[in-house]
């Protein structure tokens, strides 16, 4: 008797551990109050053990609301994203609430998808005939220099930074740049109203000298229409969007695409050149037209 | 004898009761240890996915309508796409560091993914006037994309930027030294698609584990 009233206590203490791991399954099952819910989920944790849900009221509970659920079971979101219409089951107990039994209804597009989204239309972008708007640079020879100080001149200018890596980028551009203007120089026919304009991007390391150091490199001792300056992130703020063009800083480099404009003598758009696939001739025929344009 | 009996009697309700209550406990311990298990094994998944976890939309976002052009110059729209699971990306080719790297995980992904009809790999590009047709192909090439699987988008700005402002990324890039077509901001994420055009999530496009997590998030969406 002493022996089984022992195996009994132990059993006895047993039974309490465990109802005491299974409390909340023995109180869903007893006290909790489950309430039948529809809504449309707004969003999921990362980790799936929440869903806001903008749901309908819920008679006997609580009115139309957008709420954070726990989740019960999150195997049950794996068909459900943002948007979708649900019914689930909402079980509240005294210390806990959740959701389960969670069923897709339906997809909303529209209800809560898809924001209005202003993009700037295609007439943003400087197009053939558009004034540039003017803007500082600081030159190789550290004067402030302005688009506008070439009016009355036809004005090539692309972009680089000195110390781009790419063979066929920047120093590419360069290239192009001092063979054109040996094609022009070199035409007794072209006209002489013409400037060349290499443009960093890279203002805070292509000071006036890095700028002098590197033109060395494509100009030879001759400076003839050809100068080098940095622009200010200002006036990179204003231009480049309206060219597409693209500076982004990454780790110690900068990636960009490429943008070469010609502006006529009254500072409007002529000829705009995409890439690097574009060549010297090219440039040089552009810039006798534009120079020919009242 | 009788006292004897009754004795006896009460032992066996004794027995009857341990037994039943072992039974309980017994049930309840296996319930207990199966709770634990799939405890641990939430865990032990969390752990190992630890570093690359899912991304889930600000808001609700489904894929637009769109009609745009891939490297081989065919018109690719949103129909044609119906009914596949997406994977998408963001690039210009002119990018230098990170593009490459979220597009060999891509070519990872498109690896990873060969017998599987469903899927498909779509990159937008955010620089349609430098990245025509032809500069897509050379790109494409880069990576090994397959031309039925993998498509590489380009076409109309405004188009381009109203599908991935509205579908994908916020245009709300704030870095005064950055100038990007849409100024889009996490153009380094991989986002997977479902079936029925919702965005399900977005993925670290650098981190080196992304192709795996991103074919485990597909197996997810067949479920």
């Amino acid at each position: 008797m002493k022996y089984l009233m022992g195996i009994c206590g132990l059993l006895l203490a047993a039974l309490l551990v465990y109802s005491t791991f299974a409390a909340p399954d023995k109180a869903a099952g007893s006290t909790a109050k489950m309430f039948s819910a529809r809504g449309i989920v707004q969003q999921i944790a990362a980790d799936r053990q929440q869903a806001t849900i903008k749901h309908e009221a819920i008679p006997g509970y609580m009115m139309a609301m957008t709420m954070d659920f726990p989740v019960k079971d999150t195997n049950e979101l794996n068909r459900i994203a943002p948007g979708d219409e649900i019914t689930f089951k909402l079980v509240v107990n005294e210390t806990n609430d959740w959701i389960e039994r969670i069923q897709f209804v339906s997809h909303h597009i529209g209800a809560v998808t898809n924001k209005t989204v202003v993009i700037p239309t295609a007439d943003f972008d400087l197009k053939p005939g558009d004034l540039l708007p003017d803007g500082e640079l600081t030159s190789e020879t550290g004067q402030v220099v302005h688009f506008s100080d070439y009016r009355g001149k036809v004005l090539a200018f692309t972009f680089f930074f000195t110390r781009c890596p790419l063979p066929d980028f920047c120093p590419l551009m360069d290239r192009n740049f001092s063979n054109a203007r040996q094609l022009l120089l070199n035409n007794p026919y072209a006209p002489t109203n013409w400037q060349f304009l290499s443009i960093s991007f890279d203002p805070a390391f292509d000071t006036p000298e890095a700028l002098a150091n590197y033109a060395r490199l494509y100009r030879n001792d001759d400076a003839g229409h050809w100068l080098f300056a940095a622009a200010s992130t200002n006036v990179l703020a204003n231009i480049a969007p309206r060219l597409d063009l693209v500076v982004m800083h990454e780790g110690l480099s900068i990636s960009h695409n490429l943008r070469t404009v010609v502006l006529d003598p009254q500072g409007r758009i002529a000829k705009q050149f995409d890439g690097n696939k574009w060549t010297p001739q090219q440039l040089a025929d552009a810039m006798r037209e534009a120079a020919g344009k009242k | 004898m009788s006292t004897g009996s009754h004795q006896w009697s009460g032992e066996r309700i004794f027995f009857a009761a341990a037994l039943v209550l072992a039974l309980v406990m017994g049930t309840g311990l296996c319930f207990l240890l199966v709770a634990v298990n799939k405890h641990e094994a939430v865990q032990s998944k969390t752990i190992d996915s630890a570093d690359i976890v899912p991304i889930l939309p600000d808001h609700a976002r489904q894929l637009v309508d769109f009609s745009l052009t891939d490297r081989t110059d065919r018109t690719i729209t949103r129909a044609e796409l119906a009914g596949k699971i997406l994977v998408v990306d963001f690039l210009f080719t002119s990018c230098s560091l990170t593009c490459p790297v979220v597009n060999k995980h891509m070519a990872e992904v498109q690896q990873l993914t060969t017998n599987q009809p469903d899927v498909k790999l779509v990159s937008l590009t955010v620089d349609p006037r430098s990245d025509t047709v032809d500069v897509l192909a050379e790109y494409g090439q880069k990576f090994g994309a397959d031309t039925n699987r993998w498509l590489l988008l380009t076409g109309d700005k405004t188009q381009l930027h109203e599908l991935i402002a509205t579908s994908f990324l916020n245009p709300d890039l704030d870095d005064p030294f950055t100038y990007m077509p849409g100024n889009f901001s996490h153009t380094d994420r991989i986002a997977v698609v479902d079936a029925q055009g919702r965005v399900q999530a977005y993925f670290d496009g650098l981190n080196e584990n992304v192709a795996a997590a991103i074919v485990a998030e597909i197996a997810r969406l067949r479920k």
